[in-house]
């Protein structure tokens, strides 16, 4: 059985070096295409680049969307908490549906989920030793 | 009758007044802190300033008056609305409990269960905002199903108290209602 485990391994340090130049070359181009001007390129016979607004354009687009996903994120797990009156709170169908618990002489009982009012009388009504 | 030092989930101080009307019926009133003159006359001196320069760029005299149109209705909206006087809780065992909070202004809103419809009263731990809260609630049950709960009503949601307060109250109400 072939365990995964994250730890080096020689193919993953192959893939790792070829993103790393073909990231470096690719931000290369990208700059050259930036700052050279356009009548040199088209001298060149490089005619179908697109505008150059869009070297400004895309990298303050892509800054925006990461800021609003960050709010975005911590604005959608505050929506889909349940609120303080939910029964979700309380429980759930896994915990109602639950069999009540066999007698079992002298075995570890059964995992189950405890109520909230047996929970309530362990902590808060029986006194503290 | 009692008044120690509680205070709320972020920590101002409120006081719980305890009175026990007979063997089976008892009331918990859980106050919150006045509204404080100074910080009114805080924030309307900052909403007047804030007109009068709008005012002195603009040189239009509507900014001024909707200023003060705006801070009169938005003070009595907010104690008619949203201040919390102080809440109650009253258990009459046999009979249900009644839930009610008064506002600063006079106005009081009153909710009673009825004991049928009452399966216990816990001190529940939820996620609120950004923090984990302890508050009380009472469980609902449908007489027809008297192990499952219907739904959840959460008491003192205004003012919040900790913990040492909701045990308090919880340990008063579990021995009425244990009796019952």
């Amino acid at each position: 059985m072939v365990e995964n485990s994250p730890s080096p391994l020689p193919e993953r340090a192959i893939y790792g070096f070829v993103l790393y130049l073909g990231s470096h070359f690719g931000f290369c181009l990208f700059c050259l295409w930036a700052y050279v001007p356009e009548e040199w390129l088209h001298s060149i016979g490089l005619t179908y680049w697109p505008q150059k607004y869009w070297a400004l354009a895309v990298p303050i687009y892509l800054l925006v969307a990461l800021m609003i996903a960050l709010v975005l994120l911590f604005g959608v797990n505050m929506n889909n908490t349940a609120p303080l009156d939910s029964i979700d709170n309380i429980t759930d169908v896994y915990a109602q549906g639950q069999k009540p618990n066999g007698c079992h002489k002298g075995g570890i009982p059964r995992l189950k989920d405890v109520s909230i009012s047996e929970v309530n009388n362990i902590f808060y009504l029986t006194p503290e030793q | 009758m009692e008044d120690e030092a509680f205070t709320d989930i972020n920590g101002k101080a409120i006081s719980l007044d305890c009175q026990s009307h007979s063997g089976l019926c008892r009331e918990f009133t859980v106050s919150s802190p006045k509204v404080s003159v100074g910080k009114v006359m805080v924030y309307t001196c900052c909403v007047w300033l804030l007109a009068y320069t709008v005012f002195f760029f603009t040189e239009n005299t509507a900014v001024l008056s909707s200023a003060i149109l705006i801070t009169l209705l938005g003070m009595m909206l907010h104690i008619h609305f949203v201040k919390v006087d102080h809440e109650s809780l009253l258990v009459i065992g046999s009979l249900g409990i009644q839930v009610s909070s008064s506002y600063a202004s006079g106005r009081e809103t009153t909710k009673f269960i009825e004991m049928s419809k009452i399966k216990d009263i816990v001190i529940n731990e939820a996620i609120y905002m950004h923090q984990i809260i302890y508050y009380l609630c009472v469980l609902l049950k449908d007489p027809s199903e008297p192990d499952a709960v219907s739904s959840v009503v959460p008491l003192f949601q205004s003012s919040k108290p900790r913990l040492n307060c909701l045990v308090k109250v919880y340990k008063s109400c579990q021995e009425i209602l244990s009796k019952c």
